[in-house]
């Protein structure tokens, strides 16, 4: 009975084409990003930034860039990690190398950079679909970071291949602590998750997702398969690189190659999986799950048998979860977390009706 | 039959001939298309007929003949200029994007009206927003055309089939084509849902003054909606006239009921 | 020349070992359409059972047939719990399930067996052969002769199999539409076990060489990721295509390695298969043996 629509009918296309047309959605979201911007600095611990918030932004938004090259626009890509990579060390390389250079500006440049090899990478997907082109994305996995450890110019000549990330400084104002590191990552998330909802409700949007969907039929209205491909490339490079240089800077203080490897490229997939394919929201939801799947583990741990535990134990134990979740959601609900919070939605709209 | 007088020709298939490794799909067919009229392609299954629709927007190219649109005669059609020219068609088997609302498939036909900019996209700023508020109102016009108001949110995935081909309708109106080619846009559906359909395809011709090219089988509406038929059979036209000159056409009748030839 | 010819003969060699890893793949996808990307994981659980056996005395042969045994429930389990739930979902779904998989089957296999690198005694020296070394003076190894005897013996067997009998295809059928193959009376659920067996089968042998060659442990699961760019030049369906990729991917490999690796620094291994198979796909999308995919529309 709290959520009802009766009385909000939309009278203009501009009323209906709200990203929220439901009053309540609304107030929902706003209280949310009031609690996000005001309440959590405030109330949150060291340990709640360091170890799940900023990690769940920096994720979401990797997996914000993974879901519109898969999700939307169907391009299979093993290889998101690579592009975090090019985002981190290209933001490194602006920072140390170009005077003056504000720390935003060199993110920004270094989601360009991304996206520029995003586009290089993504010129196979004229020819070649589904899984054959996961498995060229793994080329550009590979080589990728083969070729940042390699070559020592990316890494500022350094002999352990580990460069320590520099201070974060806008305006004049710096970024050290966990809180500020959180505050900062947050507005850039908010704002690039609000662009990337905009994109795939726009003509671009139908465009990828006529790709995704059809693209024969696509091609023959009139959508040019290859600029919707490789923009679709560009773009989630881009949302990847940002991310990678966020993961750099504001979560492991370090900017070394190994931290992207396939593993990640494959939690990355796992998260749009779970979350929901082909949603915004599934990002966010997917992120969520798979940073907080392996605390939940530890004090499930704790709980039922605190001594007798190992730690590789553990961590085999969460691999099978992981493994076994997948599974379970390929069959059970195909379209992730974000379905069943949209089932869930729904019924909430008819609460306490059954139907 | 059209209401409209009937135009000068606008589309020119001459001497099309296509093969698929040895098998032999379309042979040295050639016919012309008037401007505002409604064109039926009929014959047998495995004619040829979709084939032809297909080399006409470019899906096929064909190893002998041309085909020209507007006076632009082209030998390979770029799938691209010929939805760009103003051809618009729909498929056989529904070819929608299932994972699409009927709004946004719609939309989709309105594709080549509208300017991509993704910067101005991502922040949705003035002239994104205008265009795509434009775009919407053109788009409710086919929905409100079409009758598809009560499912325009719905997924089309979700949709039973009849109303599937008429979101696909609606889909090729929504880019204002100058011809529609369309295949067997009554397949499958009962006598109903093809009355409803033929009053479309008719309302289109007359409204929008939109030249037609269909294929069907069902022979009632064939004669009731085209001006002209051409038949196909085996890959080779056999008939090409008024329904009436096709009904006795000795050669159509012969290939429909399986004379040995 | 004969240092070339060493690192070219190796190079076949190793690329036939691929092909014993690719060939499980090819197994499973022209059997029921799914790209098995666990088949590494099969791999590792293959090889971690017989040595984990061995460990606690079980003598060898007992070990693999304990190990088979293994392969054999967990085919049977993944098609109870996993395969027979996702009957005719998109490709790309049933893929990302063995990704799930993929990890579930590396969890259990340290779980149980532990994760410290074991040795795996075949008996067969990894020494050069006498014979060759004397008379064309090349050294070839004596393992990687054994290994490329084997792999191409399990090769033919599997060809003549798909090409030949008539359960070859009805296993054509189901990887062509799982519906339309049970409806006409394919028991799915029994092939599917038996397939994935037989694929068990393959990555326990492929378990045993690799894990002779290079101690069983968890890389062993990366070495199914090098039979991709193998899959990729075959084509996915093709058995003679998958003993053409491994040559040239293994060839190429080695060669690539020794002769272009010095000039940028080494390491090149990692990433050349997959940019060669990159190069191919350009050209041909559908992999160098691979079937034409026609679309209708």
């Amino acid at each position: 009975m709290f959520y009802r629509e009766a009385g909000q009918f939309k009278t203009s296309y501009v009323a209906d084409g709200q990203i929220f047309p439901i009053r309540q959605d609304r107030y929902a979201v706003a209280l949310l990003l009031a609690v996000a911007f005001v309440v959590v600095p405030f109330t949150a611990t060291q340990y709640m930034f360091s170890a799940i918030l900023i990690p769940f932004l920096i994720f979401s938004l990797a997996a914000l860039g993974l879901n519109i090259l898969t999700g939307y626009a169907g391009q299979v890509s093993l290889g998101s990690a690579a592009f975090m990579a090019v985002g981190a060390f290209a933001t490194y390389n602006f920072v140390l190398r170009v005077p003056g250079m504000p720390f935003l500006g060199a993110v920004a440049l270094g989601g360009l950079c991304a996206a520029a090899v995003g586009v290089f990478f993504g010129l196979p997907s004229l020819r070649i679909r589904g899984f054959y082109l996961a498995v060229a994305t793994l080329a550009a996995q590979f080589f990728v970071l083969w070729l940042l450890t390699k070559v020592p110019w990316f890494t500022n000549n350094s002999s352990s291949g580990v460069i320590t990330a520099q201070q974060i400084s806008i305006l004049g104002m710096t970024f050290d602590s966990p809180v500020e590191k959180y505050l900062l990552t947050l507005a850039i998330v908010a704002v690039m998750a609000l662009a990337a909802k905009n994109m795939v409700r726009s003509n671009t949007g139908r465009c990828w997702m006529a790709i995704r969907d059809m693209d024969v039929a696509a091609e023959v209205i009139g959508i040019r398969p290859m600029h919707t491909k490789l923009m679709a490339f560009a773009v989630s490079s881009f949302y990847c690189g940002v991310a990678g240089a966020l993961y750099a800077y504001c979560y492991l203080g370090t900017v070394e190659p190994e931290a992207y490897n396939l593993d990640l490229s494959f939690r990355i997939l796992f998260m749009i999986i779970i979350g929901g394919v082909g949603s915004i929201l599934g990002s966010f939801l997917g992120a969520g799950f798979i940073i907080l799947l392996p605390i939940a583990l530890s004090l499930l741990f704790h709980a039922l048998a605190p001594e007798s535990v190992p730690a590789s134990a553990k961590s085999n134990l969460e691999l099978m979860i992981f493994g076994g979740l997948i599974i379970f959601f390929l069959i059970v609900e195909p379209h992730g977390l974000a379905r069943l919070w949209q089932i869930g939605k729904e019924k909430l709209r008819l609460w306490p009706f059954p139907h | 039959m059209s209401k409209r007088a009937i135009g000068e020709v606008v589309l020119k298939v001459e001497k099309v001939s296509l093969s698929f490794g040895g098998v032999k799909a379309l042979r040295d067919v050639s016919f012309d298309v008037r401007q505002h009229e409604i064109r039926a392609i009929i014959g047998p299954n495995g004619a040829g007929k979709s084939s032809m629709l297909n080399v006409i927007n470019g899906v096929y190219h064909p190893q002998e003949g041309t085909v020209a649109f507007r006076g632009k005669v082209r030998r390979e059609v770029d799938t691209h200029d010929a939805a760009a020219s103003g051809i618009a068609r729909t498929f056989q088997n529904i070819a929608l994007f299932k994972g699409m609302s009927v709004l946004d498939n719609i939309m989709t036909g309105r594709n080549l009206k509208m300017r991509s900019n993704i910067f101005l996209e991502a922040l949705w700023l003035g002239p994104a927003r205008r265009q795509e508020i434009e775009n919407r109102r053109k788009v409710e016009e086919v929905i409100d055309f079409l009758g598809l108001q009560a499912v325009r949110k719905t997924p089309v995935g979700r949709l039973p089939y009849g109303l599937q081909k008429r979101v696909e309708l609606g889909r090729a109106l929504a880019a204002e084509p100058l011809m529609l080619l369309l295949d067997e846009p009554m397949a499958g559906m009962n006598l109903e849902e093809k009355e409803d359909m033929s009053r479309f395809i008719l309302d289109v011709n007359d409204q929008y003054g939109t030249t037609i090219v269909l294929i069907e089988h069902d022979m009632g509406v064939v004669m009731d909606l085209s001006d002209r038929v051409v038949v196909l059979d085996y890959g080779q036209k056999i008939g090409d006239g008024t329904p009436d000159e096709i009904r006795s056409n000795q050669a159509v009748i012969d290939a429909y009921l399986g004379v040995a030839h | 020349m004969q240092f070339f010819l060493e690192v070219l003969i190796g190079g076949l060699l190793s690329g036939v070992m691929y092909s014993l890893v690719a060939l499980g793949y090819v197994m499973i996808y022209k059997s029921s359409g799914v790209f098995n990307f666990a088949q590494g994981a099969m791999v590792f659980l293959a090889a971690a059972t017989v040595v984990g056996f061995q460990a606690y005395g079980v003598p060898f042969v007992v070990a693999v047939l304990l190990a088979m045994a293994v392969m054999v429930v967990f085919a049977f389990a993944t098609e109870r719990f996993m395969l027979r739930k996702l009957v005719n979902q998109h490709e790309i779904t049933l893929f990302m399930a063995t990704i799930g998989l993929t990890f579930f089957v590396e969890g259990l296999t340290q779980l149980v067996w532990g994760t410290e690198v074991r040795k795996l005694e075949l008996g067969i020296a990894d020494e050069p052969v006498p014979w060759i070394m004397d008379n064309l003076g090349l050294l070839v190894s004596s393992f990687d002769i054994v290994a490329a005897v084997v792999a191409a013996g399990l090769i033919a067997l599997l060809a003549l199999f798909f090409a030949v009998t008539k359960v070859g295809r009805a296993l054509r059928a189901v990887a062509d539409d799982h519906e339309a193959a049970q409806s006409i009376g394919i028991p799915l659920n029994y092939v599917w076990g038996v397939v994935w067996s037989v694929s068990g089968f393959i990555a326990l042998v492929a378990g045993l060489m690799w894990g002779a060659r290079n101690g069983v442990q968890f890389s062993l699961v990366f070495v199914a990721l090098k039979a991709l760019p193998v899959l990729i030049l075959g084509g996915f369906t093709s058995v003679p295509g998958v003993i053409v990729g491994g040559l040239v991917i293994g060839a190429s490999e080695k060669l690539a390695e020794v002769y272009l690796g010095p000039l940028v620094g080494g390491g090149i291994e990692g990433w050349f298969p997959y940019v060669l198979a990159l190069t191919i796909l350009l050209v041909r999308p559908e992999g160098l043996f691979g079937e034409k995919i026609i679309r209708r529309i």
